[in-house]
């Protein structure tokens, strides 16, 4: 069942000449877990606006086309409705804190008040999403103080709380350390395992490779739609969108250079260790 | 920082931290009422006298009155200038040098004025100290409260520090092109002008980023909304509610007849 369909959806902000996007066509099942790739200005994070119905309600433009998400054609329907079943994870963390509340966990219940979740179920789910994203000890803390990482992890946790069908980060780990990083993209598999839809735009192809279902490259329209092995592994194609692919696949591409091996690149750790195993017979 | 004269909920383990905050409205409420319907500043001022009590049990005595204290210079103005210039004074009390004169019911109007601001802010600065504003919120939701309207009222608090904290950045980042923000008051006047411009473009823009942010979360659906935090009106309260409202129906009584 496709949850998510884009019919010729077109976009242009008031004031621009060109379409930020154009002609999207994209029909995604439920529980896919996808992976969104550009350089910067190619859409990226207006396709993820675009799924919650900020665009086209919030920003002035011209819209064409027509997209459903989750049964609800977006043009038609309220924002209220269309984010109990999508939660955006803005790209800027500052600007999801609603600041409704005066401590973390105030922040993080703002969403469940207004989905009127009892008080009982409402404070277990706080105290459950405070553990998963290790802020205990913050959740008397103003959010406003936290760091930029902290306050990442709160955003996302805000969206999460919610219960969504479909999770939409715009790039969810922008201010993390690496530990941070690797602790957002775990906590994000293992959401995807409970069968939610998660849309992730990032240029972290080192994840990407090891967790997406199949990758959208955009740049300002869908450029490939297609598995992570076959995306990740075209570098013409990715250096031709001033992106990179993953270190993985630059030792299998040295190998290949050398000589060593005719296999097709890895994009995985499963894959180059083969490659290597065969390497050494 | 500036804000000190702003105060804020402070968390302490008190009687009056405990109740309803809808109880503590009516109280501040019937106070503010009571500073107009009084006859005079004395009676205004015995007003005054149940701040100590419950000021102590409180634990917020001191705090309620350093704001008070900041604006102390507001009261000498407020006599100097009623004192001389109150436009129904008849009564003279005594001729000043320059040909200034000191009206008598100029000072009795400026006691009435500066008593009536004095209870009320002492009042109000108690109930902000004693109220989580999440409590207050989820309080007055239970009687009718708009959500849109409980919003403003938290978010309002957490605005202030958050624009001032903006100013400085604004001020470092045109320092650092070179404004000169130090000299007499006429270049710092002018220094702080192209200040304003960025600052109160950043806060619409802030503004709409909120409404996104709010609309992300469902703020606007129409099932009936549920509070994080959990306030009841107990006995206690009612029992307190009762008794504030008698206080002032008889004080205003004794006031007028005696």
């Amino acid at each position: 069942m496709d949850i998510i369909t884009y019919k010729n959806f077109s976009w242009r902000y008031s004031g621009y000449k060109g379409w930020t996007l154009h002609n999207i066509n994209l029909s995604i099942k439920k529980g896919e877990f996808i992976g969104i790739i550009g350089k910067i200005g190619s859409g990226r994070t207006t396709f993820c606006s675009s799924m919650l119905g900020l665009i086209p309600h919030f920003y002035p433009g011209t819209m064409q086309g027509e997209i459903i998400i989750n049964g609800l054609n977006v043009k038609k329907s309220k924002i209220a409705d269309l984010s109990k079943c999508v939660g955006l994870a803005f790209q800027s963390p500052a600007n999801q804190l609603t600041g409704a509340g005066t401590t973390v966990e105030e922040e993080l219940a703002f969403g469940l008040q207004n989905l009127g979740v009892p008080y009982e179920e409402m404070h277990k789910r706080v105290d459950d999403m405070l553990n998963l994203i290790g802020l205990e000890k913050f959740r008397k803390r103003s959010p406003f103080e936290l760091s930029g990482g902290q306050q990442q992890k709160v955003a996302i946790a805000s969206v999460l709380i919610m219960n969504p069908n479909i999770l939409v980060l715009d790039e969810p780990t922008s201010q993390l350390d690496p530990l941070g990083t690797e602790q957002v993209f775990d906590l994000i598999k293992k959401l995807s395992k409970t069968g939610i839809t998660i849309m992730i735009s990032t240029n972290n192809v080192d994840y990407l490779s090891r967790f997406a279902d199949r990758i959208i490259l955009f740049d300002n329209k869908i450029v490939k739609i297609d598995t992570p092995k076959k995306i990740l592994t075209d570098i013409n194609l990715l250096k031709k969108h001033s992106l990179t692919h993953s270190n993985i696949t630059e030792v299998s591409l040295r190998l290949k250079k050398m000589n060593l091996s005719k296999k097709e690149l890895a994009i995985d750790f499963a894959e180059l260790k083969k490659e290597i195993e065969e390497i050494m017979k | 920082m500036a804000s000190n004269i702003l105060l804020s909920y402070v968390h302490k383990d008190s009687y009056f931290h405990k109740i309803d905050p809808s109880t503590k409205l009516l109280i501040t409420v019937l106070v503010i009422l009571l500073t107009f319907i009084l006859k005079n500043y004395i009676h205004i001022m015995i007003l005054l006298l149940f701040i100590f009590p419950i000021g102590i049990k409180s634990k917020v005595l001191r705090m309620v009155f350093r704001p008070v204290s900041q604006l102390f210079l507001i009261f000498i103005l407020l006599f100097i200038i009623q004192g001389l210039f109150y436009p129904l004074a008849t009564d003279k009390l005594m001729d000043l040098p320059f040909g200034f004169t000191l009206w008598k019911d100029g000072l009795i109007n400026a006691a009435n004025v500066g008593s009536r601001l004095l209870v009320m802010m002492v009042f109000g600065f108690w109930f902000v100290l004693t109220t989580h504003p999440g409590d207050l919120v989820s309080s007055l939701r239970k009687i009718g409260l708009p959500n849109a309207l409980g919003y403003i009222m938290i978010t309002t608090l957490q605005m202030i520090p958050r624009i001032q904290s903006q100013m400085k950045t604004i001020i470092d980042a045109q320092k650092s092109r070179g404004l000169e923000t130090t000299g007499n008051l006429i270049k710092k006047f002018k220094s702080y002008l192209p200040l304003l411009g960025p600052l109160f473009m950043g806060s619409v823009q802030q503004a709409v980023e909120k409404s996104m942010a709010l609309e992300a979360r469902a703020f606007s659906s129409d099932c009936p909304k549920t509070n994080y935090r959990k306030t009841t009106i107990h006995l206690k309260d009612k029992i307190i509610m009762i008794c504030a409202v008698a206080l002032s129906i008889i004080g205003v009584i004794l006031s007028w007849t005696l």
